[in-house]
């Protein structure tokens, strides 16, 4: 059991990072309703476990992974429920076909255009470009091989520079 | 590091970008794109779908964070955040399903209010304060100002922030406590203005700050005694908003902003360590 003082700020460190978990979240949901419901289960996760956090490392990555694991259980939850008719994405080596136009009705046209790509190329690009994780860290914490990282940031970085070129044109 | 003979250039070149390429490798790909053009156009196309992710990436963190959440994380449990969002892009919808339900729930509100007074009114004549009014924390009438003040668009100070030394002098001598104006804009505020508040009959200073998105900070600050430590900060949620008092020398401060503000612990404690 953590002293009262270090449960303190573990929440503090925890609230402090809702940001960047929540956009971590809604990379792997692509919807802003499933990425706080994840967020929440994460957070009380981490809480409930945070005995276990040994604060060597990012906790970010640490709960990230946690986030993860979450989306999985659920995904495959809905899989079930639905029949299974619902692609588990994590199970996928290929890449599944475009999301349903429904799926990114996030905020602004950027954060659209972002949710709008295939799945699993979001978080591959958050963990790597833009949190600076390596691609071993990033395989980590999402749970597929480092050289899928590697291919799925690619993918990922050519999509956004053709989204470059629209939104460049669109604009024009 | 990653082996990428035999793959297609565009993976290559983007476990180049990254520095995740063995040296061999990576020597391998300078001399193709010193002679290779489309090699190197491939990598500049690489590079500007980079920078393009990582500002729309960039967007995503000003987003509000779910305002029940935020409030079980620091508080601990007891709330289900679930049924208690921040409102995004579904307030029009909700408004239109709640706007009925509130004015039918007015009218029938004012009718028992109306027939309740009317009795009242013929057996008691006299309203005599309760002890509780004089006991209200100070904090609390400051969250009011505070929600009355924030929505202000073209009234939101007395005094703006081109009058910094003004303020200082102003407002040190009006309340009896000396203080610098912190510069919270390494946390993302701008500094806006002041006001002079009252609040438990005593002089207020109110220092207000906006964030990048729009919503308004507030430090407060009264000359007093309190039983608050020094540098103990203690945050307390009302509704929408979130209070961070602290005890400095012989004046109580408070920093007031969105409840949903992750941050505002953190920059209470670089106000309190400038001001």
């Amino acid at each position: 059991m953590r002293p009262a003082a270090d449960m303190k700020d573990f929440r503090r460190d925890l609230v402090g990072l809702l940001p960047k978990l929540r956009r971590f979240a809604l990379t792997l949901t692509r919807d802003a309703k499933d990425a706080d419901d994840l967020v929440q289960e994460a957070c009380e996760r981490a809480i409930t476990r945070s005995q276990l956090w040994n604060g060597e490392g990012r906790l970010e990555g640490w709960v990230y992974a946690m986030t993860r694991n979450l989306w999985v259980d659920e995904v495959r939850k809905r899989k079930v429920c639905g029949g299974g008719s619902m692609v588990d994405i994590f199970d996928e080596d290929e890449l599944s076909a475009e999301p349903s136009r429904e799926r990114a009705v996030y905020a602004n046209q950027l954060q659209k255009m972002i949710l709008s790509m295939p799945e699993g190329l979001a978080s591959a690009f958050l963990l790597v470009n833009v949190d600076g994780y390596s691609y071993r860290e990033a395989a980590d914490i999402l749970g597929i091989p480092a050289g899928t990282v590697m291919s799925r940031l690619s993918t990922a970085r050519l999509r956004l520079a053709a989204m470059l070129s629209e939104d460049s044109e669109r604009r024009a | 590091m990653q082996q990428t003979k035999g793959l297609a250039l565009e993976i290559r070149l983007s476990a180049y970008i990254d520095g995740e390429l063995p040296e061999a490798e990576k020597s391998e790909l300078d001399a193709l794109l010193a002679r290779d053009e489309k090699a190197r156009a491939l990598l500049q196309t690489l590079r500007a779908g980079s920078a393009f992710g990582n500002k729309a990436f960039e967007d995503f963190l000003h987003d509000p964070v779910p305002l029940a959440l935020v409030r079980q994380i620091k508080q601990g449990p007891g709330i289900t955040p679930r049924f208690a969002r921040v409102a995004t892009a579904n307030l029009p919808q909700r408004n239109a399903r709640v706007w009925p339900r509130l004015a039918a729930a007015s009218v029938v509100l004012l009718f028992l209010g109306g027939a309740s007074g009317f009795i009242l009114g013929s057996t008691v004549n006299t309203y005599v304060p309760g002890p509780e009014a004089a006991e209200r924390p100070w904090v609390q009438e400051i969250a009011d100002y505070h929600r009355i003040y924030a929505r202000q668009k073209r009234h939101l100070v007395e005094v703006p922030a081109s009058q910094a030394a003004e303020i200082e002098t102003w407002l040190a001598s009006s309340v009896g406590v000396a203080f610098n104006i912190p510069d919270l804009s390494p946390k993302g505020l701008t500094f806006e203005g002041a006001r002079l508040l009252v609040a438990n009959g005593k002089p207020v200073a109110q220092l207000v700050y906006r964030d990048r998105d729009g919503n308004i900070f507030a430090i407060c600050f009264q000359r007093n005694g309190s039983s608050e430590q020094p540098d103990q900060f203690s945050e307390t949620i009302r509704g929408d908003l979130s209070l961070v008092t602290w005890q400095k020398d012989k004046a109580s401060f408070v920093l007031i902003g969105p409840s949903s503000d992750p941050a505002l612990q953190d920059i209470a404690q670089t106000a309190a360590a400038v001001i």
